[in-house]
């Protein structure tokens, strides 16, 4: 595979440390065209190895508007179905630029290991003064340790070292799109932690045309429903979450963008130090970020005052765990006050009900029309790239134009027929 | 096409000893020798001798040796035709080299050796009172660039200057700057063009020392490091680039980095130089070094290992790029962003060797994969004393020099690599 690849597919078997690379087939993607179309095609070619794949999409990590998704597939343990968990921020464009199309991880290591992949370089590395730790000192220790304040983690918390079906797979400190307990899985392979660092360049096709066709969509993007709105406080409201956003406020201290993401709609609250800061916190740990928008949501529906919402979200964030879901467990087990929360979240487990479908609702059913244009609008932001959330505020992302970038980008024939086909697959 | 094309070309027709095109104008009388060139990487020289390497490089000159002061005293300029010194600290080179040294240089020129010295490389060659420096008075030159009082800084006062006795060598512009060759063979129609100044001499010439090109003048690029009259006064029509006889050879001394690989035009210019003067054969043979081949499997694993530690080298050297420290090695500033120059060398040049079919390994190549894990690790407590605020200064005197050998030694196996047969080192394939 040429363009828009490094033309590599690293298999880990966890057990043996061994990693072997596999060309990318160019008639793997005319079909499958990338991201969750590949990983789950890898998927089942692996899933001997109860793998997990990692991949990114076709156009992450290119001038695409909002091209940042990185997708993380593998068999949910609470479902026990294939699922698809969106992860953003910057992790899907290091991804793009590791040297690495994608990575399938099989089996389980002996003991607890991190992988490292680097420069077209899959490294196994031990993991056992990790083990035990936050997600935030875990992420912290492993740049330290690589030396690098750029490279980009996916971790297990302590939740998931435990085995609660709540874990979630982290993004470096933040919550991810993880519905489906894969932190739990990565626990159970006994990997804590997965850092990239993308230093590669990647070819386009008809680099020219791209670029044109990808402006003029930005342009589109920029004039949409959506200028001028930033920020959780944005999204809530049209949510439809009532004076969501002046609930935020008193705490808002910055909006925040993923990678090429024209709106920055995740929000960074300040919890210990004062808001309207404008020079670095000289607090370690200052806020948290908020990305979903389903977490303060459910919080703030329990009663919960912003800060205390906050608090819990950057407790579960440490721990590794689903805010939303350990809300809801929390809720159901009758404990509505922030300190039962917080107290609760130390050893939490329960079950988490109303799964359904590969895709996360991290992306809001509530930006979409009805519920097959939203399965499909995901479907279509897991191949391509394009972060889910912003897939749905942005409709002058087409899919035309989507299939356009990839022909365009590759030098394929890549046609609505050929998204069709995969959209159909993977939505089953 | 291109002088690069046109000379490498040339040079690999040689090299391989089939019949090729027409010699570039400059190589006619150069008696159709695939010259042996010695890149000084030892002790006093900073990044810049791989700016000398990439233009050797790219002339299609791979049959190179890297030679720290040890590899000079020891005999390792037998079987060159030239070597280049570029810049770097010029007390720390002459103090590495020493008496042993000096007397080897001199040995390999007068015998008809070419040098090819800029910045450092050039002061080295000038005459000098000081200790160290005063065996090295080979090309009657002085420099304008000295005063007794040190002019204030403009901006980057870190790079302003380096202490020279009771006074200063003061550096009074860095970046692009105008030069304008003189008429003289092998420039005479080099008109203006432009090269860029890191710290190189200003120069007043003896009379049986040719100037090839003086300082004309300044460019939007050029950065000011003391007011622009004195920069004026200390530069401009002062000798840039000169020649000088020393026995059977001769010496260019270069102000200004014309090896810099962003300067087509001094590129060009420093070529036509070195084939001008080239010796039709060397004084001694070349020693032979044990190079073995290896399988697809062996190279394999040799390179994902070393693979693997540049790669973790570069990580680093990316995230330290901006980081504001500096440390004065010798009597020369480094600072973070040195440290992807080499990375980066490197990391090219091992993605060339990939599509390599067959590597040829010397029998140390297991130790370059260990002296590259040494650098990581280097690199890394590098970083982590940074962001705790440490002293890093002993981390970065041991790091510099260990990451300059670690890039020579491998670029002596990237360059056997590119000669087909390396113990003949007289034909060459490509991998570009």
């Amino acid at each position: 595979m040429e363009y828009l690849s490094s033309d590599k597919v690293a298999v880990i078997d966890l057990a043996s440390g061994e990693v072997s690379e596999d060309e990318l087939s160019e008639d793997l993607v005319a079909q499958r065209i990338g991201g969750a179309g590949v990983t789950a095609a890898l998927y089942e070619q692996h899933k001997d190895g109860d793998p997990i794949v990692l991949g990114a999409g076709l156009l992450t990590g290119t001038l695409t508007p909002a091209s940042s998704l990185a997708v993380m597939t593998a068999k949910s343990p609470l479902t026990g179905t294939v699922v698809h968990a969106p992860l953003t921020q910057y992790m899907g464009q290091e991804l793009k630029y590791s040297g690495f199309d994608y990575i399938v991880i099989r089996g389980a290591a002996p003991e607890p290991s991190f992988l490292w992949i680097h420069d077209g370089i899959a490294d196994m590395e031990p993991a056992g003064d990790l083990w035990g730790k936050d997600v935030w000192s875990a992420v912290q220790a492993v740049r330290q340790q690589m030396g690098d304040e750029l490279i980009q983690v996916l971790g297990a918390g302590p939740a998931a070292e435990k085995g609660s079906n709540l874990a979630q797979v982290m993004v470096n400190q933040w919550a991810s799109g993880d519905r489906f307990g894969l932190g739990k899985l990565m626990a159970a392979k006994n990997v804590k932690l997965i850092a990239v660092r993308g230093m590669g360049l990647l070819e386009i096709a008809e680099d020219d045309d791209f670029v044109t066709r990808c402006l003029e969509i930005l342009g589109q993007v920029k004039s949409g429903a959506w200028a001028g709105r930033q920020g959780q406080g944005d999204l809530g409201a049209a949510l439809g979450f009532d004076d969501y956003a002046a609930w935020l406020e008193p705490l808002v201290h910055r909006s925040h963008s993923s990678f090429n993401t024209p709106f920055a709609y995740n929000t960074f609250l300040f919890l210990d130090d004062d808001p309207s800061l404008l020079e670095e916190s000289a607090q370690s740990e200052p806020g948290v970020l908020l990305g979903d928008p389903a977490a303060a949501g459910v919080l703030r529906a329990m009663g919960l005052a912003a800060a205390d919402a906050a608090a819990v979200i950057k407790a579960c964030a440490k721990a590794g765990l689903d805010a939303v879901a350990a809300a809801k467990v929390c809720q159901a087990q009758g404990k509505t006050a922030a300190a039962e929360i917080q107290a609760a979240l130390e050893g939490i487990d329960g079950t988490v009900v109303g799964l359904s479908g590969p895709f996360s609702d991290w992306a809001p059913q509530g930006l979409a029309s009805d519920a097959a244009s939203w399965k499909r609008r995901m479907a279509v932001a897991y191949i391509f790239g394009i972060d889910p959330i912003f897939a749905l505020m942005a409709p002058e992302i087409s899919e035309e134009g989507l299939v356009e970038l990839a022909a365009l980008g590759t030098g394929l024939e890549i046609t609505q027929d050929s998204l069709d086909a995969v959209v159909a697959d993977l939505c089953g | 096409m291109d002088f690069y094309r046109a000379y490498r070309a040339y040079n690999l027709s040689l090299a391989q000893s089939v019949p090729g095109p027409e010699a570039p104008a400059a190589a006619r009388n150069s008696g159709g020798v695939y010259p042996r060139l010695a890149v000084y990487m030892g002790g006093g020289s900073s990044h810049s001798w791989l700016w000398f390497t990439q233009l050797f490089e790219r002339l299609g000159l791979h049959d190179l040796t890297f030679l720290d002061q040890d590899g000079i005293i020891s005999g390792g300029l037998a079987g060159c035709h030239g070597l280049a010194i570029s810049g770097g600290d010029t007390f720390g080179m002459a103090e590495s080299l020493g008496p042993a040294g000096a007397q080897a240089l001199e040995r390999f020129i007068r015998e008809g050796g070419l040098y090819l010295g800029s910045c450092a490389g050039a002061y080295l060659f000038l005459h000098s009172s000081k200790k160290s420096l005063d065996l090295f008075n080979w090309v009657p030159a002085k420099i304008t660039n000295l005063s007794s009082r040190l002019p204030q800084a403009r901006e980057l006062p870190d790079k302003l200057c380096t202490p020279y006795g009771c006074s200063y060598v003061y550096h009074p512009v860095r970046e692009a700057v105008q030069l304008a060759g003189c008429g003289r063979e092998p420039w005479s129609g080099a008109a203006e063009f432009e090269a860029p100044l890191y710290g190189g001499p200003a120069m007043i010439a003896s009379d049986d020392t040719q100037v090839l090109a003086r300082y004309e003048g300044f460019t939007s690029r050029t950065r000011y490091l003391v007011e622009p009259d004195l920069a004026a006064e200390t530069l401009l029509n002062k000798a840039a680039v000169l020649r000088a006889d020393m026995g059977k050879g001769v010496c260019y001394l270069f102000g200004p980095h014309f090896e810099h690989p962003q300067y087509a035009q001094a590129n060009q210019l420093l070529a036509d130089a070195m084939y001008w003067d080239l010796p039709a054969q060397s004084h001694e043979a070349a020693p032979l070094t044990a190079f073995e081949r290896v399988a697809a499997r062996a190279k394999r694993a040799w390179l994902g290992d070393l693979k693997r530690e540049v790669s973790n080298v570069r990580v680093v050297a990316l995230g330290l790029e901006s980081h504001p420290a500096r440390w004065l090695i010798g009597r020369k500033v480094y600072e973070p962003a040195k440290l992807r120059v080499f990375a980066e060398a490197v990391w090219q040049r091992l993605r060339k060797l990939e599509r390599v079919p067959r590597l040829v390994l010397p029998e140390t190549a297991v130790e370059l994969v260990a002296k590259w894990k040494a650098v990581t690790f280097c690199v890394r407590l590098l970083y982590r004393d940074l962001h705790r605020g440490n002293d890093t200064q002993c981390v970065a005197e041991e790091l510099f020099p260990e990451l300059n050998l670690a890039s020579a030694r491998f670029m002596e196996v990237y360059f056997n690599n590119l000669l087909e047969e390396p113990n003949q080192g007289r034909r060459a394939c490509s991998v570009a």
